[in-house]
């Protein structure tokens, strides 16, 4: 290892920014001063807005003056605005709990709202077992009917209660092929287009993992999802299908083949975007400590957009990751409260995981020569240890050295989960582009781990520092329930299960293995198709950009409700 | 050949530092003189003179079960009595604050018997029978493990260990437990919870940043030793996880 120039650090702006009129590099600076949380302009909204509630209500609510720590609130210090990352837009740290950013709870709608099923199972049934003909027609007059359906509409009964469509607006199903033929044959509003979606090669190395079979992405409405569960979504989406296929092919709606396309729309021909969990956690398929890394990977789409930059790839995933794992699963479903945003924000604001990771594709060019702007398999460094060790230690020591010359960087991050993770992260994004290989990346994480534990003598809290502390022994040994490939893990991994700043993370590192040799998926080429999809109502490709549109409430979400409340 | 501890790796001063605090064989370096009446008013875990509340009857008046263990480990003083189990928590300042978390619960588990020590970022509990601790404490206050500024003793609201420090030298405290005053002398006016005390109590004046930057035990390249700098160090770490990693595959010995 040996330290490297580089002269660009993509903190400073967010650093003068948060802390105007002071010297960035100063030890010290003044506190008690600043008004407490009148600071900030967002927390003053919130005092007003539960004056109004109360005055309403006549329950007491926010009240922070009197009721934090017995009347010392928040703010004795600056209270800091954080720049999304990535964006130039800045915000206030509470416009990032998902509970007050419509972008966040809708990019966790989307996935939770969605399945994929196959079709080739239905057309067997119909073509073999009921001798009816299916052509690219009887495709389209299904698919024009399931839209209708999907939404909750009925097709068959003749006096049956349905959805208003301006409350499922964002429900409807696309599908997709490898065969360009029956592509070209497909309506264009139903198709999901593979060559206009993806780069070149991606898209031939998709369209022939594809092959011949017809998937259909199906989004069910947010509001159905929400209410319910993400368990909700293959059954609705099959319920309709069945009623669909009925409609358009005439069959008789209780004949036994029925059972045939249903059982292939619940189980048979259907990709859930997330498996279903143990008892002890108790969570249906499509909730999110079911989704595998490799899967999530996938769904976020920065390498198809920027298939240059398998960096900026990898910390989109970073970002979303944090949000969903963090802030949502383990912040809410799992725990409750405020506390985990804190943790996850700091993976994608301020630019500081990005310095350091291109501090990392510097180091990496500059040592391994890997020409990381051009993804491919063949420049790889071959994985191992030495290698490893190396890139993660720079990463690591780099790191922590810009903590140190930028005391304002090191209180941006106060937190020492908060510094672990993004550290950590850098050094296996690093590992993980180098070598294209995403164990390599995870064992990188740990090194970075223990390496920043010595050298500081600290590292998060109690619980964080659990895992990261026996890592290094099942980061690339895969025995029955002890490892996997990276792709296959998951939140829900024995070993990953429990604590916040590391599950988006791992996430990154698994795709970043794959976006720098130029793979057009990670895991699951189907879910890669699907969440190119540009009538999802978030984008995947700009998952940062699309949480700083929420927190400056310029995101419009799905699960509007305004059309059946009276009106404010 | 009995087991002669070795306590870490590492060339620098830092490395030095924390293989002496940790070390029970070496002194260390007594710097002020806060009383046990003080100690107990910082703690506020009871009032001065107050008897120790208890949380069982002392051990030689209750039916011990036939254990050998308890026959072969000597009940500390706290344990025997039936003292409630109460804590001291320290948040350790990223400016060559002369201990730090981890590097306090190493030297407590080689110095003290009976104790829990749980290790955050930011700051470090330690938890015993409440006698043990008043000790323990006095130690870990009195003794060059403890700076008046740039340690503090927080028991909640513990933030300031990363934060940049007040213009006069200390770390930042939202509850400002203790104060710089113009004599030079650090005084808590808080307890470790932050309840106001009765009257103030003198930990010392703060030791100056020459002593701070030779006694501190972490590293940093800015306001002391980086870690780039003691190269056995870094190697040492890259060899534990290079060892943990092969025996994560279980290899076995030809």
């Amino acid at each position: 290892m040996a330290k490297i120039e580089r002269a660009q650090k993509l903190f400073l702006k967010s650093l003068k920014e948060k802390f105007q009129d002071q010297d960035v590099q100063s030890e010290k600076t003044e506190f008690y001063k600043f008004g407490g949380i009148r600071q900030s302009p967002r927390k003053l909204e919130f005092m007003k807005a539960s004056q109004a509630i109360e005055m309403q209500r006549g329950i007491p609510m926010y009240d922070p003056e009197r009721c934090h720590l017995g009347g010392l609130p928040m703010g004795q210090r600056q209270l800091m605005t954080y720049e999304v990352s990535g964006t130039g837009v800045y915000v206030e740290g509470d416009d990032l709990h998902f509970v007050n950013n419509s972008a966040m709870q809708q990019m966790w709608d989307d996935i939770r709202r969605t399945v994929i099923v196959g079709m080739d199972l239905a057309h067997a049934t119909l073509q073999k077992r009921l001798g009816k003909e299916v052509t690219p027609e009887t495709i389209n007059e299904y698919l024009h009917i399931l839209n209708h359906a999907m939404p909750g509409a009925a097709v068959v009964q003749e006096h049956m209660v349905e959805t208003h469509p301006g409350l499922v607006d964002d429900c409807y199903v696309k599908v997709f092929t490898g065969d360009d033929e029956l592509a070209d044959d497909i309506e264009p509003q139903f198709l999901l287009d593979i060559e206009k979606l993806f780069p070149a090669t991606s898209a031939e190395a998709l369209k022939a993992a594809v092959g011949k079979s017809m998937w259909q992405a199906i989004h069910i409405p947010t509001i159905v999802s929400r209410t319910c569960d993400g368990g909700t979504t293959s059954r609705w989406s099959a319920m309709q299908i069945g009623m669909s296929f009925i409609a358009a092919y005439r069959m008789c709606a209780g004949e036994a083949a029925v059972a045939d396309l249903s059982f292939a729309a619940k189980h048979a021909g259907v990709i859930q975007m997330a498996d279903i969990l143990p008892a002890r956690r108790a969570r249906g398929p499509n909730e999110p400590g079911g989704i595998k890394f490799g899967h999530f990977s996938d769904m976020i789409q920065t390498d198809r957009k920027y298939p240059h930059d398998p960096a900026k790839a990898a910390l989109e995933v970073v970002g979303a990751g944090t949000m969903l794992f963090d802030q949502i699963w383990l912040g809410s479903y799992m725990s409750g409260g405020v506390g985990f945003t804190q943790y996850a924000t700091a993976a994608y604001t301020d630019n500081i995981l990005d310095e350091y990771t291109y501090y990392g594709m510097d180091y990496i060019k500059d040592k391994y020569k890997v020409d990381w702007q051009n993804p491919n398999p063949d420049d790889k460094v071959t994985a191992t240890q030495d290698v490893v060790n190396d890139i993660a230690t720079e990463v690591t020591l780099n790191a922590m050295e810009q903590y140190e010359q930028f005391p304002t960087l090191m209180e941006d991050h106060f937190g020492g989960s908060q510094r672990a993770g993004v550290i950590a992260a850098a050094s296996g994004l690093s590992s993980g582009i180098a070598t294209g290989n995403s164990n390599a990346g995870l064992n990188g994480w740990y090194l970075s781990m223990l390496l920043h534990k010595e050298g500081w003598s600290r590292l998060g809290f109690f619980g964080y520092d659990l895992q990261d502390q026996c890592g290094s022994a099942n980061s690339l040994s895969v025995r029955p329930d002890e490892g996997a490939i990276g792709e296959f893990r998951g939140p829900n991994y024995p070993n990953y299960a429990m604590n916040v700043g590391h599950q988006g993370e791992y996430a990154a590192i698994v795709g970043s293995a794959h976006y720098s040799r130029g793979d057009a998926w990670s895991m699951n080429p189907l879910i890669k198709i699907t969440f190119a999809d540009p009538s999802l109502k978030f984008d995947f490709a700009e998952p940062r950009r699309e949480f700083a549109k929420g927190a400056i409430r310029e995101f419009e979400p799905a699960g509007e409700r305004s059309l059946i409340i009276p009106a404010r | 050949m009995a087991y002669k501890p070795q306590f870490g790796p590492g060339t620098s001063v830092v490395a030095e530092n924390r293989r002496k605090q940790m070390n029970p064989d070496y002194q260390l370096e007594k710097l002020r003189e806060v009383t046990d009446e003080d100690i107990v008013l910082i703690l506020g875990h009871r009032a001065p003179g107050a008897a120790y509340p208890t949380a069982h009857p002392p051990l030689a008046e209750q039916q011990e079960p036939a254990c050998p263990i308890r026959k072969i480990v000597e009940p500390t003083e706290g344990a025997k009595a039936g003292d409630r189990v109460r804590y001291i928590q320290f948040a350790d300042s990223m400016f060559n604050a002369p201990c730090q978390p981890y590097q306090r619960t190493y030297t407590e588990c080689y110095r003290f018997r009976g104790i829990d020590p749980g290790t955050l970022s930011g700051r470090q509990i330690v938890e015993c029978r409440e006698r043990d601790l008043e000790g323990y404490a006095k130690d870990l206050i009195n003794t060059e493990v403890f700076d008046p500024a740039r340690t503090g003793i927080r028991g909640a609201t513990v933030h300031g260990h990363s934060l940049r420090l007040a213009e006069d030298g200390m770390m930042f405290d939202m509850l400002q437990r203790c104060v710089l005053g113009d004599d030079g002398v650090v005084r808590y006016v808080k307890n470790q919870i932050g309840e106001p005390l009765d009257r103030a109590v003198e930990v010392g004046k703060p030791m100056d940043e020459a002593w701070l930057k030779v006694h501190t035990t972490m590293f940093h390249s800015l306001a002391g030793t980086g870690f780039r700098e003691d190269q056995e160090y870094v190697e040492y770490v890259q060899r534990i996880h290079s060892l943990r990693t092969k025996y994560g595959f279980m290899p076995k010995e030809e």
